[in-house]
């Protein structure tokens, strides 16, 4: 690259970035339907921006992104299963390498968590890893839907909304159920009952999770002028990584759970008749 | 009185809804067929695997017994050379019996054949001496015949004279 390319490049930068800023401020934020109070609470509770779902029922805008990433995710994994599966070499290329860990990772932690019956545990685990990873990843695209009261509003990562960590936390703690009862039986019922509070801790401690990173990213969002002082990479690097914290925190807390009631009883020792003198 | 946190169970139904359809359809679409293609290469690999190491037991094998003759191959080239040399030697000492014979037997026939042969001359030499004796007497018959004849001769004639 030449010298005056190069300071041509660098002039075209810092105008842009110049005009941007001049943009925001001169622009202002304009007239807001919602306080920032308002947004935050409307993020944690969904009591005002409610979306119609086929014009059947109102629901929280967390219902449709739910919709949208099952949708994406089932469309992805339609057209790998079709075109890239079949095509799958003996020693492997990037992209099937990233399937086959994708794979592997949940095999793996499902298998060592619960060596005695895993091939359930393996199948939720996987889907519902990478649903709450993608789900999480989902708030970056900000698709813009309408409220029934007529504002507009971009769709947060659906386990955001505690309904959806709620449905999570129980049915991982429904799977368990199953699988203990599967295993054991009544004895897998019972230890499963014993840790009734399992249900709840992952609920919120999912919900509590995604929340942080959507309060944050709404409080970014809300003053524009913020973003040009903390980049955006930065709040997309922290989706990322609490996406992948959250997908690892809960299955493996699902997958440790699942070991703990599936494992078989172990016999008690029998006492000789010396000890029952004594 | 409402459920705090604005918690709605049919919105909890919807999303559980959603995610049992997820997890099915990924489990067949996407985990299913990708476990079971790794596992197929698994058992491949484990397969080529038992057999590089069903070679490689052959191999160790075959190594062992080449060491194991190696090993002996001292002794067996001592062994071998040994017996090589004795039976040289006793090829050498037939040779020489056979050579030693032989020369007995050429050395027996030259005599044979100059003992033969001096008798051949012998009995030629005799002959000749019986020859040329016979002829020497003759010879000498002969010149004593012609001698008296002539005497005789010249006798008659110095008669015939003296008549």
């Amino acid at each position: 690259m030449s010298k005056k390319r190069k300071i041509v490049s660098l002039v075209v930068w810092l105008a842009l970035i110049v005009a941007t800023l001049a943009g925001a401020i001169l622009c202002g934020t304009g007239q807001r339907a919602e306080t920032i109070q308002e947004t935050m609470r409307d993020a944690v509770l969904h009591e005002t921006n409610k979306v119609r779902l086929f014009g059947l029922l109102e629901v929280n805008p967390a219902v449709i992104s739910s919709l949208v990433v099952v949708g994406i995710l089932l469309a992805a994994a339609l057209l790998i299963r079709i075109f890239f599966i079949p095509r799958f070499k003996r020693v492997p290329g990037r992209a099937q390498l990233l399937l086959e860990q994708l794979v592997g990772f949940f095999t793996d932690l499902g298998k060592g968590n619960s060596p005695h019956r895993y091939r359930f545990l393996n199948a939720y685990i996987f889907g519902v890893g990478v649903y709450i990873f993608f789900g999480t990843l989902f708030e970056l695209l900000g698709l813009q839907v309408s409220t029934t009261h007529g504002n507009t509003i971009a769709l947060p990562a659906p386990l955001s909304d505690i309904n959806a960590a709620i449905a999570v936390g129980c049915f991982s703690y429904l799977v368990i159920l199953i699988g203990g009862i599967s295993a054991n039986g009544l004895r897998g019922l019972g230890r499963t009952l014993k840790e009734f509070s399992l249900p709840i801790s992952m609920s919120f401690r999912l919900f509590g999770a995604l929340l942080s990173g959507l309060l944050v990213t709404e409080l970014v969002y809300y003053y524009v002028g913020l973003s040009f002082v903390l980049p955006v990479v930065i709040a997309v690097l922290f989706t990322l990584l609490h996406a992948l914290i959250q997908a690892y925190v809960l299955t493996m807390l699902t997958s440790v759970f699942y070991g703990e009631v599936t494992e078989a009883p172990r016999p008690k020792p029998k006492k000789s008749k010396k000890q029952l003198e004594s | 009185m409402g459920i705090p946190l604005n918690i709605d169970w049919q919105q909890i139904l919807l999303h559980i809804f959603n995610l049992i359809i997820l997890v099915g359809g990924l489990y067949f679409l996407l985990y299913q067929p990708v476990k079971k293609f790794i596992e197929k290469r698994e058992a491949l690999y484990q397969e080529m695997d038992r057999e590089a190491s069903e070679k490689l037991k052959n191999a160790q094998e075959l190594e062992k017994k080449a060491q194991e003759l190696l090993d002996h191959a001292d002794d067996e080239i001592t062994e071998r050379r040994i017996k090589a040399e004795a039976e040289l030697n006793e090829r050498d000492a037939a040779q020489l019996l056979s050579v030693e014979k032989e020369a007995k037997r050429i050395i027996a026939e030259a005599q044979k054949a100059a003992e033969e042969e001096r008798r051949s001359i012998l009995d030629h030499t005799d002959k000749e001496i019986l020859i040329m004796t016979k002829k020497a007497a003759a010879q000498m018959v002969h010149t004593s015949t012609e001698e008296a004849y002539r005497q005789f001769l010249e006798a008659a004639e110095r008669d015939e004279g003296h008549a």
